[in-house]
């Protein structure tokens, strides 16, 4: 289980622009990328982060998985605090982010077992876990080519099997579908039901993306992020009742976007 | 669940950058034949040159133009036992194109005269200096004008050989084998370079940097392996490095090198415990510098910066004229030189020359790992 709450992050770019071959560096710019984030991921479920680009979601991972320190607010991965425990934390998690190289001189199975030794487990097992998710992934004719030359699919897969190596029961995954065709998002989507039923392991499962369908198809709970804030949670269908709408793709836009709709309207009244 | 130790997390780093490293066929063939092999190369080179030298030096042969005008000067050069010829008409033609190897005597008209009138007559000896091969005669002109001026060839050749053994045999030596120190730390960096990088920026231009750093394993156990293992390979290239010239010592054409070289074992070991401290600090210094950059090119331009100075260094040595400070032995690399210039006198290594360096390095290596961990710490996302 996953717990979010309150969570708050602000970066200070550097400065761009301003008159250049000077000696004073024009004046940092701040970005509130997190503002109020919240969100709970139960067991057994499969919870859908969605938001458009740029919401605060990867940042938002990127703190869960201890990458960044948050401003505020508190992370809990199965009741234990981030901040205090992050190794602890990790061992509970699997993470699938958006940068998911490979070691393109290693096979996947040289690829995945690294990941299990880390996590502190014997070769033995870790190369057994390695074949039983080949199978799972349907990628064992991959397993031990060099990941040099894999396509954007087979990386993936790959990434994924990395990230699920120590069977943990929380796992984390950002934009997982990104350049990957019909039938490679259609399998990994069946992995995730699969993992989310009782035989599976009963995973929480915590899934970021900026793609409607995908959340309809897949997610039992939605929490939708815009301008760094949770703007609504519920089933897909609650939010459809809140909205009022019966396409999820408009109530989708009236939750993430009635801040720019609202000025969107003002600015075409002043204008008239 | 269990978790990685400390220990057994670098240790699993380690070994897969070490397997990484080694998949990488092409960039060690490029580093074992620029660096490890070029080494014995040149000095199999510079002996093949020496004895040609030495093979002309042995037939004592003179070219001269102008016999007929000085005969007594013929007479002389025949009882120094030299094999007098005569030189051919379009002998300055010839030098230029170094054709014509030795330089030529020319003796003018009137020479006899002047001989016998008590004036220093003139006798030109003419090479051409930018054909290097003429050149290495023209000492000789200053032996024919003292001896013309009247003096005994017999004061003369004892002259000769007492500044010759002002030097010992290794001490002369090393003016041939003192490029060596220079290979072996040349080669040790490229070593260690590649693998730096790809361990530093190479894995952040990947992708691959973030989900390693988002496993359980303590930064400081990641570099550590990751160090540990860029730095074995630099001290895999300082051992074949050293070793390398072993072999070469036998492919030696000249005698006179052969004799001069005294390049054994014990030479190799002590070359090696100079250099693998300096292997482990060079692996930490191109670490910590590549860790900032976001991709591998932007690496390379970055440690250029590092290349240069290792590689310029050791030249330090050529300008001070003062011979060896104190000081040298506090600067990496041309610590390592000097330490290995010393090694090829055959002089002795003394505690301090033996612990400075060895300090310095250590520093280094763990300031330079304290850097890549802060690093990853601090910024760990692309």
């Amino acid at each position: 289980m996953i717990e979010i709450r309150q969570l708050a992050k602000t970066f200070i770019a550097p400065g761009t622009g301003g008159p250049r071959f000077t000696l004073k560096r024009p004046a940092p710019r701040i970005v509130q990328a997190v503002k109020q984030v919240d969100l709970v991921a139960e067991d057994g479920r499969v919870t859908g982060l969605l938001g458009p680009n740029g919401a605060g979601k990867t940042t938002t991972l990127r703190m869960l998985a201890g990458l960044l320190q948050p401003d505020a607010g508190r992370l809990h991965v199965d009741g234990i605090d981030v901040a205090t425990r992050p190794r602890d934390a990790l061992a509970r998690m699997g993470l699938l982010s958006d940068a998911r190289g490979l070691y393109p001189r290693l096979t996947a199975r040289e690829n995945i077992v690294y990941y299990g030794r880390l996590q502190g487990m014997p070769r033995d097992a870790a190369d057994a876990r390695a074949s039983e998710l080949a199978r799972l992934l349907d990628m064992t004719p991959l397993l031990d080519r060099r990941t040099d030359g894999f396509s954007q699919g087979e990386r993936m897969k790959t990434a994924l099997a990395r990230a699920l190596i120590h069977d943990p029961p929380n796992i984390v995954l950002d934009e997982p579908t990104n350049g990957l065709d019909v039938l490679a998002t259609r399998a990994l989507r069946d992995t995730l039901r699969f993992l989310r039923t009782a035989e599976g392991g009963r995973k929480c499962i915590v899934f970021s993306t900026h793609i409607m369908q995908e959340v309809e198809r897949l997610c039992d709970t939605v929490v939708i992020v815009a301008h760094g804030r949770t703007v609504a949670s519920g089933t897909v269908d609650e939010l459809l009742a809140q909205t009022g709408q019966r396409d999820f793709e408009e109530a989708f836009v009236q939750l993430a976007f009635a801040e720019d709709l609202a000025r969107h309207e003002t600015t075409h009244e002043d204008a008239a | 669940m269990t978790r990685a130790s400390f220990t057994g997390a670098a240790l699993t780093v380690y070994l897969k950058e070490l397997r990484d490293a080694l998949r990488d066929r092409r960039t060690l063939l490029v580093v074992l034949f620029s660096s490890v092999l070029l080494g014995p190369l040149v000095l199999v080179a510079i002996s093949g040159f020496i004895a040609n030298l030495e093979a002309r030096a042995e037939r004592r042969e003179v070219l001269v133009i102008g016999l007929e005008h000085g005969p007594s000067l013929r007479n002389f050069l025949e009882r120094q036992t030299q094999t007098v010829k005569a030189a051919p008409a379009d002998y300055e033609a010839q030098l230029r194109a170094s054709k014509l190897q030795d330089p030529v005597i020319v003796i003018p008209p009137g020479f006899e005269d002047a001989l016998r009138n008590g004036d220093a007559p003139v006798v030109e000896v003419v090479s051409d200096s930018t054909n290097r091969q003429a050149e290495s005669g023209s000492h000789e002109r200053a032996t024919l004008n003292i001896v013309w001026r009247g003096l005994s060839t017999d004061l003369l050749e004892p002259l000769r050989v007492e500044e010759r053994d002002l030097a010992s045999v290794q001490t002369r030596s090393t003016q041939i084998t003192g490029m060596l120190p220079f290979f072996v730390i040349v080669a040790v960096l490229y070593g260690a370079l590649n693998a730096g990088l790809d361990t530093t920026a190479g894995e952040r231009e990947r992708g691959s940097l973030e989900p390693l750093l988002m496993t359980p394993p303590q930064r400081q156990a990641i570099v550590l392996g990751k160090w540990g293992a860029v730095a074995s390979l630099g001290m895999l290239i300082a051992l074949l490095g050293c070793f390398s010239f072993l072999p070469a010592q036998w492919l030696l054409r000249s005698d006179t090198l052969q004799a001069m070289f005294q390049y054994g074992v014990r030479e190799a070991l002590l070359f090696l415990a100079v250099l693998l401290p300096f292997a482990a600090a060079i692996s930490a210094v191109l670490m910590a510098v590549a860790i900032r950059c976001r991709s591998f090119k932007e690496a390379q331009a970055n440690t250029a910066v590092v290349v240069l100075a290792v590689t310029m260094l050791p030249i330090v040595t050529l300008f001070n004229q003062s011979g060896e400070s104190p000081w040298q032995l506090w600067v990496p690399a041309l610590a390592q030189h000097t330490l290995m210039t010393r090694v090829l006198r055959g002089e002795a290594l003394g505690p301090e020359q033996v612990l400075v360096p060895l300090a310095v390095c250590a520093a280094i290596t763990a300031l330079g790992i304290w850097f890549v961990s802060r690093a990853l710490t601090r910024a760990a996302i692309r």
